[in-house]
């Protein structure tokens, strides 16, 4: 009996450890970007505004308006920190001089403008994705 | 590009409070305000010590300014002495350009913060966790830079920034100026350590206008998470002045915080200070309560006990960055 239970338990773990969820968002650039790949934490730095250039492309990051559900999963997921963390930052980088990321009304108009301006990075659901995109994260 | 993001941004809607209002790309207004009120031994003011404006924008890709005009002791009504006073003019406390090559590469030039530790670069009421400054920030270093900063992060490690800092005058509108110089020369660097800490340090030198000449290392460390802040800077200064000789001065704090909701949080504070040349000593200890509504609004109490000298003392504060 105890035998059967292990083996049960063992497939479950094995289940899990499998079929973990595809990943629902992504991280992205237009499809001509020379940008090829971008590390989480550097993400994470660009859309703070500590790091503004990627080689010679000076970064545009952009966000969806703070209301925006996909907004809150993405300083959960790539920015780490909470709405409160957001608001403190932003308002110790007015202080210095620094404007948050610009937005964009709707997940589709941040789509557009990744594809239409140079550096421009932002996010958007994983079902958006289309050949103008290039994937650089997926959360 | 500026033109091209022009036609087709759309701003976050409205005005909000402690992000100024952006009246375009060039150009974002803001400021901030400070009244305080002092209650001690042979003190009873109010005062309203901080009046600012703030205006900064990017012009291009690379090139971005701040200026901060700021009205300090705008008002003070000393009820012990029967006394007001006013002091509206502004001086210029800040007025740089930054101009940027890379996240490797960047020149700030002009009248700004020294980047030495994390108290100097906060230096404004709202943004801090209690009203009084730690003698740390106001007696062992300029601070502020006319002059030329380098800075970046390092190339070959992406969690580590520089900052090479030259003065080689005198103050852009020495009123507000806590030790008054001619030279400054310097470096500082801050290592991203991981899980919420932080550790770096400056070096340098500075002389003053009457021709003492120090040398200073500093430290400094911080550790934060969603709800606790540690933060600790200790530096040490060696003073060759021109008829006394050579004197030692340091100073250290220890702060920690604990946010018990995000508006409400008590803060701690213990602090040492040595001025060799002064012959001060003085050992601080402080506890204080900090409400924030929103962040930039910040409502704080604090009580000062001073082992050394009878200034024990409570103080309370109002603070808006808008």
């Amino acid at each position: 009996m105890l035998r059967i239970h292990s083996l049960i338990m063992l497939l479950l773990m094995t289940t899990a450890m499998t079929a973990a969820p595809a990943a629902d968002f992504a991280v992205v650039v237009a499809s001509g970007s020379s940008i090829q790949n971008m590390a989480p934490e550097r993400i994470r730095d660009v859309f703070l505004k500590r790091r503004n250039f990627e080689g010679d492309i000076k970064l545009v990051p952009v966000n969806p308006l703070g209301e925006d559900q996909l907004r809150r999963q993405f300083e959960q997921a790539v920015l780490q920190m909470n709405r409160d963390d957001v608001n403190r930052y932003w308002t110790t980088s007015h202080f210095q001089g620094v404007k948050p990321p610009i937005t964009q009304a709707s997940l589709e108009s941040v789509k557009r403008f990744v594809a239409r301006v140079d550096g421009a990075i932002g996010y958007i659901p994983r079902s958006m994705v289309d050949s103008s995109m290039r994937v650089l994260y997926e959360f | 590009m500026a033109i091209i993001t022009h036609g087709v941004w759309a701003q976050e809607a409205g005005y909000q409070i402690g992000r100024g209002f952006e009246v375009s790309e060039f150009l974002t207004l803001g400021g901030y305000f400070s009244t305080e009120y002092e209650l001690g031994d042979d003190k009873n003011a109010f005062l309203v010590d901080d009046l600012a404006l703030l205006a900064y924008g990017d012009v291009g890709d690379r090139f971005s300014y701040l200026l901060e005009l700021e009205s300090i002791d705008a008002y003070v009504s000393d009820f012990e002495n029967d006394t007001t006073s006013t002091n509206l003019p502004p001086t210029i406390e800040r007025l740089y350009g930054d101009y940027k090559f890379s996240d490797n590469l960047a020149f700030r030039f002009g009248k700004h913060i020294s980047p030495i530790g994390y108290w100097n670069l906060q230096p404004i009421n709202v943004l801090r966790e209690t009203t009084s400054n730690p003698r740390y920030s106001r007696r062992m270093f300029p601070k502020f830079i006319t002059g030329v900063t380098m800075y970046g992060y390092t190339p070959f490690d992406e969690s580590l920034s520089y900052q090479i800092y030259v003065q080689n005058t005198r103050d852009m509108d020495q009123d507000n100026i806590n030790i008054l110089i001619d030279q400054h020369y310097g470096m500082s660097l801050e290592k991203e350590l991981g899980n919420g800490w932080k550790a770096g340090g400056s070096t340098g030198r500075f002389r003053q206008l009457d021709q003492t000449r120090t040398r200073y290392l500093q430290f400094n460390t911080r550790y934060d998470t969603a709800q606790y802040s540690a933060i600790a800077e200790a530096i040490v200064s060696y003073q060759d002045t021109r008829f006394a000789g050579s004197e030692r001065s340091s100073s250290y704090y220890l702060q920690g915080e604990y946010r018990f909701t995000p508006q409400h949080a008590v803060i701690t504070r213990g602090e040492y200070f040595r001025d060799g040349i002064a012959g001060i000593k003085e050992r601080i200890g402080i506890i204080g309560y900090s409400f924030r509504p929103v962040y930039p609004v910040s409502l704080k109490f604090e009580y000062q006990w001073h082992a050394d000298t009878k200034e024990n003392q409570f103080v309370t504060s109002f603070s808006v960055l808008f």
